[in-house]
Order: structure tokens, then C-alpha cells, then sequence
């Protein structure tokens, strides 16, 4: 069985953010600078593995009736944790993130992985899985936030890379986030046509 | 606690920070269910009425349950889990006395647990109207409306977005564009309308 | 026999005016306008039109070119809008303002959502909103009529802040001397375009007149010193309303199809529009007004569907 595709996939082919088109809550939210989406793309690939790992070993102890209540149990454990780490380590991070953290209980990534695939395959299948996506989704998420950064304040990381360039505020905002999401979406449909 | 308090809740809540168009909070159902008018405003009633059920639960078990008990990390755990028990009980009460109405929700009712607006709406009311522990003045009353106008603006968002969409059917979108990346774009163009409500004072 | 009947569902759009003959006869309109706001700002804002014109047109002739449609730049439409963009800009905006507005409003605004006729929003006043959200300072500042460049803040802005210290006449504010955008300030002038465009049968009395009718009304009841005190011509004649109400509300394509809506729509425009004015954070709500009653359009359409003659009751 391999392993190194389960691990790829997650990063280009199924992309979560721009070919699954899952979790974009606090892809949007979260997206108006680098610092903050490596944050967040970390909570929650952390988040992913151990929730997939569990699903992954109790899978066969779990009734199939009560089975996304028990995931989502397991989940919810993930990001208490996260969020405490977050709290006690990062609370710049923390503040800056907001609600978000909690939020990725409800991530749709983290629990349709769980349930698409940990609930059905071996352990080290859904580690390679859960790592996958989890950079797969940091990646997305940085790529979204870079172009978000840049064209709202002519910053990436905090260091001015356009000098005398008017930033276009709009982007830091929830109008510019939907418009560059969009327009992401619209730019890899392109890529996948060509593709075909 | 008076009326210019329950306005600017309103007011914010439905446009100034819109929880879909503003906050991004049940972002994943309105792509997927804002096709048609009809689902969209099945889930959307779906919606409204689990958000007031559990900003109400919610509050209760955050002011009583965990902080005397000194367990507010639990939150999330807790809230998702009351969540999860009111979309079940929610669900079995229609099958049970409302078994068209059931039929019409089909599968959106289970789908509400994992709407970012339901827990995100619970989460935000503790941050909003607890300070250091301690409810703030009116605080259940507030919670609960907040709730209530979340789902009205929940609404909003999902009844226009569904009937231009159901236009847009009608037009010649590129290929590229088609489905999500011109609801995204439409859903922009919504967001930067409702700026104008932007610094609104009553 | 000939056939006298014919049976058709509104707008009655007679057969013989092609979309071009429409277009270019709104610009025509907009030309006193424009001409005013050149007198009254000076070659700035000349310059400004000019550029936006250019850009929406180079920008409509590059996405056709690129997605291989017919290019349709002859049809008035991205002439139009680089118009409308303009003439919604203070004279003093850096040109590359301009430019990029008209750039969002084709390609945002228009082309992605398939072309003439298919877009849901107008495309200059998205690109205008889109340019206040990026650029607020450049496009709040505002100058006094005149070859100085002087600053000045528009009436609205003004009454606004609670400095409203210059008096404005209400022959000023019809004439367009006054602070504000290129084509919003002469009311004169727009107004003689209005009546080309009644006389000729391209705009219909529903949408303006009952946008104007809920503003006015509303800025009547809800004076600033207490309840029906309010100075609704001054109201009237003050921001972007009149340009909005007679050419960017009632653009075919992004306001509703019947009557009975249309009057919806002009209601909702004129309702939002004070809202906006008098308890928003901006001194003009006009421009985001009409683009929510925009997204509201289709909505409306939906519920006012004419009878299909021959079938049963409306469900």
C-alpha cells in the first residue's frame, strides 16, 4: 500500500481549499495576512492528524449510527487543546485568530476527512492523508493571504515589498476576500480545463 | 439595557457585519444550498429556528455549567455538543409531528451541526456579553437576539443570493466562472453593497 | 387582415431601438453633465473622464479579444460606463483611479458574469464602491469649483461633520456650484438629459419618480431638528441622487422587468439611500443604495411576475 500518493494528493489533486472547496470559513476570515494563516493552516493540520489518527483506531468500535457525534467529540478534544496551547503560548495569535480557532471544529475539512476516509482506512493511511491535507490547506491558505496582504497594504510578513504602491484597502476586507477567492477558484477551473 | 442597544444588534447582525457576507460564517451551506429558492429557504428557516434554540442553551450551560465550575475551556466541547443534541432533537420532534415538513428539510437538518454560524453565533455571545467571567446586563436577552437576528440576516443573504443565481442560470457565464467562482463574485459584490451601513449610529 | 394584436409581456421595448441606439443616446444626455462638470472643475476633471472612457473601452476590447467573443465596443455600453464611472469621481483622483475602476467595472462588473445584459449589479457603481473601500481618501477629497484647486467638503459631507458653515442656495446647488463629483453637481444639467431620454422613451417615470418621491418624503419626516422639518430640497439636490435616480437606477438590465417592481425598487432606493444619509457612517448613501436594491432585483422579479395569459392562478 502506498503511502506517498494518500500524502500528495492532498497538496495539489484534492486540494481542499481550491479543488474541494471545503473549510473556506476561516480560509476567508483568517486570509488578510501571512503571519495569521500559517498560524491558523498550523492549528489546524495539527487538529487534522490526531482527530484522523483516533477516528482512524477506533473506527471499528464506533456504532455506525452515533458515528459523527463521536468524531466530532474527538475533534472538539483536538481543538481545546490547540486553542489552550494557542492561549498559553501565541495569545497575539490567539486574539488575532479570534473566533476562527473554535471554529475548526466545525472546519468542514477536518470532519469530512474523518469521515470520508479515516473512518474507512488504516492508521498510517490517515496520517499520510491528514498531513496532506493539512499543507495542502496551509498552502491555499498562504497563497490566498499573500495576494490578499500584498494588494491590501504592499506588505508580505510585515516587510514593505512595493514602496509607493496605494494599497487597495478593499482587499484586507470581506468584499476583497470573496473577490480573490473567487477569482482563485475561476483561475484553477481555467487550469483544469486546459488540462483536459 | 434599552432599545438603541437591541437596533444596533440588529443593524449589525443583519448588515453591518453580515454573518455570511462579513463574517464568513456558513460560508460552505450558502455556496452549496443558495441554487434554488426553495432549499435555500428551507435551510435558512432551519437555521434560524437551531441558532435561537442553541444561543439560548448555550448561554445557560456557559453561565452556569462551566464558570462556576471553573471550566470555560471546555467551551467548545460543550457548545458543540449541545449543538449537535438540539439538531438531533430538532430533527426527530419534525419526523415525528411534521413528517412533510421533514421531507422538505431532507438532509440540510443534520448538515446544520456543522454550520460555522451556529457555533460561531454561541461563541460570539460569550465574547460579547460576558466580561472577566461575569455575564454583562441583559446578557441572556441580548444573546438570544442576537441569535434571532443572525438567522434573519442568514436569511437575507441566502433568499438573494438564491434568486440571482437562479438568474444567472440564464446567462452566458464562462465556463471557468461557472457554479462557485461567480457566486464568490456575486457574494463580493453583495458584501461591498452592504459597506454602506458601514458606521451606523442610531 | 394585418394583425392588430400583439401580445407581448413588459417592458414593451419597441423592436426598432436596437441596444446601440439606446446607449449612445443615455451618453448624449450625460453631456450636459459632463460639460458642466468640466466648466465647473476644470481640465482635471476632462481628464478623468477621458480615462475612464479609454480604460473601459481598452479593457472591453481585451477581454473580448482574450475569451474570443465578438467585440462589441461600437454598442455604446463600455463607453457608458466609463462615463458614468467618471462622472461619480471628484476632479482631483490620481488618473490611474480611473483606470483601474474602469478595469473592475468590465471585467467584475460585467464581463464575468457573461456580457451586455447578463450582469446583476451596475457596473460603475460596484467600480466606485469598489474604489471608495480601496482608496477612501483619495476619493473624499473633494475640490470647489474653480481653476484653483481649492478643497472644499460636498453640501452632505459638510452637514454631516456638523461644520455646514458655507450657505448654499438652492441656485447653487441646481447650478452646481458646489463640492462633489463631476456629473453629480450640475442637477440642471441632468435633469435636461432626463427629459431627452423621457421624450424619446428610454426611461420610464416608475423608477425616478418614486426613488425621488421616498427620498424626498423621508428627508421631510426625518428633519434634523425633529420630526417634519426637513429640507428635502436641499436633500434632493445635494450628493449623487439625481444622476442616480434617472441614469444609474434605471439601467435595463439591473433593475426589475415590470412596473409594479420597478416602483419596488425605486421605493427600496429611496429608503436606503436616506437611511445611509442620515444614520450611516458615509454622508452619501446613493451609490450602495442602488447596488443592494441590485442584488434585490432579481428577488423582485421573481415575485412580481406578470400573468401568463391562458393559465390558472399565479402560484
Amino acid at each position: 500500500m502506498k503511502l506517498l500518493p494518500e500524502f500528495l494528493k492532498g497538496i495539489i489533486k484534492q486540494n481542499p481549499i481550491f479543488v474541494l472547496a471545503l473549510g473556506l470559513c476561516p480560509v476567508l476570515a483568517v486570509s488578510t495576512s501571512v503571519k495569521n494563516a500559517l498560524g491558523m493552516g498550523a492549528a489546524a493540520t495539527f487538529v487534522l492528524v490526531g482527530s484522523n489518527c483516533i477516528v482512524s483506531l477506533i473506527k471499528k468500535g464506533v456504532p455506525d449510527t452515533i458515528r459523527i457525534p463521536c468524531f466530532i467529540i474527538v475533534i472538539a478534544t483536538f481543538v481545546t487543546i490547540a486553542e489552550l496551547v494557542m492561549k498559553a503560548y501565541s495569545p497575539a495569535l490567539n486574539r488575532a485568530l479570534g473566533i476562527y480557532v473554535p471554529l475548526i471544529v466545525v472546519n468542514c475539512v477536518v470532519l469530512g476527512r474523518a469521515e470520508a476516509f479515516a473512518s474507512r482506512r488504516t492508521l498510517p493511511a490517515s496520517l499520510a492523508d491528514a498531513l496532506g491535507m493539512g499543507i495542502g490547506f496551509t498552502l491555499g491558505l498562504a497563497l490566498i493571504s499573500a495576494v490578499r496582504e500584498l494588494l491590501g497594504s504592499g506588505q508580505l510578513l510585515g516587510y514593505t515589498l512595493l514602496p509607493g504602491f496605494q494599497p487597495a484597502l478593499m482587499m484586507a476586507l470581506p468584499p476583497g476576500a470573496l473577490l480573490v477567492i473567487g477569482g482563485m477558484l475561476g483561475f484553477f477551473n481555467l487550469l483544469k480545463g486546459r488540462k483536459e | 439595557m434599552n432599545a438603541g442597544h437591541f437596533l444596533a444588534i440588529f443593524i449589525s447582525s443583519i448588515f453591518v457585519s453580515n454573518v455570511i457576507l462579513s463574517r464568513f460564517l456558513g460560508l460552505c451551506s450558502f455556496i452549496a444550498i443558495s441554487k434554488e429558492t426553495r432549499p435555500a429557504l428551507a435551510m435558512s428557516s432551519a437555521v434560524l429556528f437551531v441558532i435561537v434554540m442553541s444561543s439560548a442553551i448555550t448561554w445557560v450551560v456557559y453561565n452556569y455549567l462551566l464558570i462556576p465550575f471553573d471550566l470555560a475551556y471546555l467551551r467548545t466541547i460543550s457548545f458543540i455538543l449541545v449543538i449537535a443534541s438540539c439538531v438531533q432533537l430538532v430533527e426527530m420532534v419534525i419526523r415525528k409531528f411534521m413528517p412533510a415538513l421533514y421531507r422538505v428539510f431532507g438532509i440540510y437538518l443534520p448538515l446544520i451541526t456543522v454550520n460555522c454560524a451556529v457555533l460561531g453565533v454561541a461563541v460570539l455571545n460569550t465574547d460579547m456579553f460576558f466580561s472577566r467571567g461575569k455575564p454583562l446586563p441583559g446578557s441572556f436577552i441580548f444573546s438570544v437576539f442576537q441569535g434571532v437576528c443572525v438567522g434573519i440576516g442568514y436569511t437575507l443573504a441566502m433568499l438573494l443570493m438564491s434568486a440571482i443565481r437562479e438568474r444567472l442560470e440564464y446567462s452566458r457565464v464562462p465556463e471557468a466562472v461557472r457554479e462557485f467562482p461567480i457566486a464568490f463574485v456575486t457574494a463580493s459584490l453583495m458584501s461591498l453593497s452592504f459597506m454602506g451601513f458601514n458606521g451606523f449610529r442610531f | 387582415m394585418e394583425n392588430k394584436l400583439i401580445v407581448t409581456a413588459a417592458p414593451h421595448l419597441h423592436a426598432h431601438q436596437s441596444t446601440a441606439r439606446i446607449m449612445w443616446s443615455v451618453s448624449l444626455a450625460l453631456l450636459p453633465a459632463g460639460a458642466a462638470g468640466v466648466y465647473l472643475f476644470g481640465y482635471a476633471a476632462l481628464a478623468v473622464i477621458v480615462t475612464a472612457v479609454a480604460a473601459a473601452l481598452a479593457t472591453e476590447w481585451l477581454l473580448q479579444k482574450m475569451t474570443r467573443r465578438q467585440v462589441t465596443l461600437l454598442d455604446g455600453s463600455a463607453f457608458l460606463t466609463g462615463l458614468l464611472l467618471a462622472y461619480n469621481l471628484p476632479s482631483g483622483v490620481p488618473l490611474w483611479m480611473p483606470a483601474v475602476g474602469s478595469f473592475f467595472a468590465i471585467a467584475v462588473g460585467k464581463q464575468i458574469f457573461g456580457g451586455l445584459g447578463q450582469n446583476i449589479f451596475n457596473p460603475a457603481l460596484a467600480a466606485r464602491a469598489f474604489l471608495m473601500a480601496s482608496w477612501p481618501a483619495y476619493m473624499t477629497s473633494f475640490r470647489a469649483p474653480g481653476f484653483d484647486a481649492v478643497a472644499s467638503a460636498t453640501p452632505l459631507s459638510a452637514l454631516k461633520e456638523g461644520h455646514l458653515r458655507q450657505v448654499y442656495s438652492y441656485l447653487d446647488l441646481f447650478l452646481g456650484n458646489k463640492g462633489g463629483c463631476i456629473g453629480e453637481v450640475c442637477v440642471a444639467g441632468l435633469l435636461a438629459g432626463a427629459v431627452f431620454l423621457f421624450l424619446k422613451g428610454y426611461i420610464t417615470w416608475h423608477i425616478p419618480v418614486s426613488y425621488l418621491l421616498t427620498a424626498g418624503i423621508f428627508h421631510y419626516v426625518f428633519g434634523p431638528s425633529g420630526l417634519f422639518s426637513g429640507d428635502w430640497l436641499f436633500y434632493l439636490f445635494s450628493g449623487g441622487l439625481v444622476l442616480g435616480a434617472f441614469y444609474m437606477a434605471t439601467d435595463y438590465v439591473t433593475s426589475p422587468l415590470t412596473a409594479k417592481g420597478q416602483l419596488i425598487y425605486g421605493t427600496g432606493c429611496g429608503l436606503l439611500t436616506v437611511v445611509i444619509r442620515l444614520w450611516g457612517g458615509y454622508p452619501e448613501g446613493t451609490c450602495y443604495a442602488i447596488l443592494m436594491m441590485n442584488a434585490v432585483s432579481p428577488f423582485i422579479d421573481r415575485y412580481t411576475r406578470g400573468r401568463i395569459y391562458g393559465t390558472g392562478k399565479m402560484r
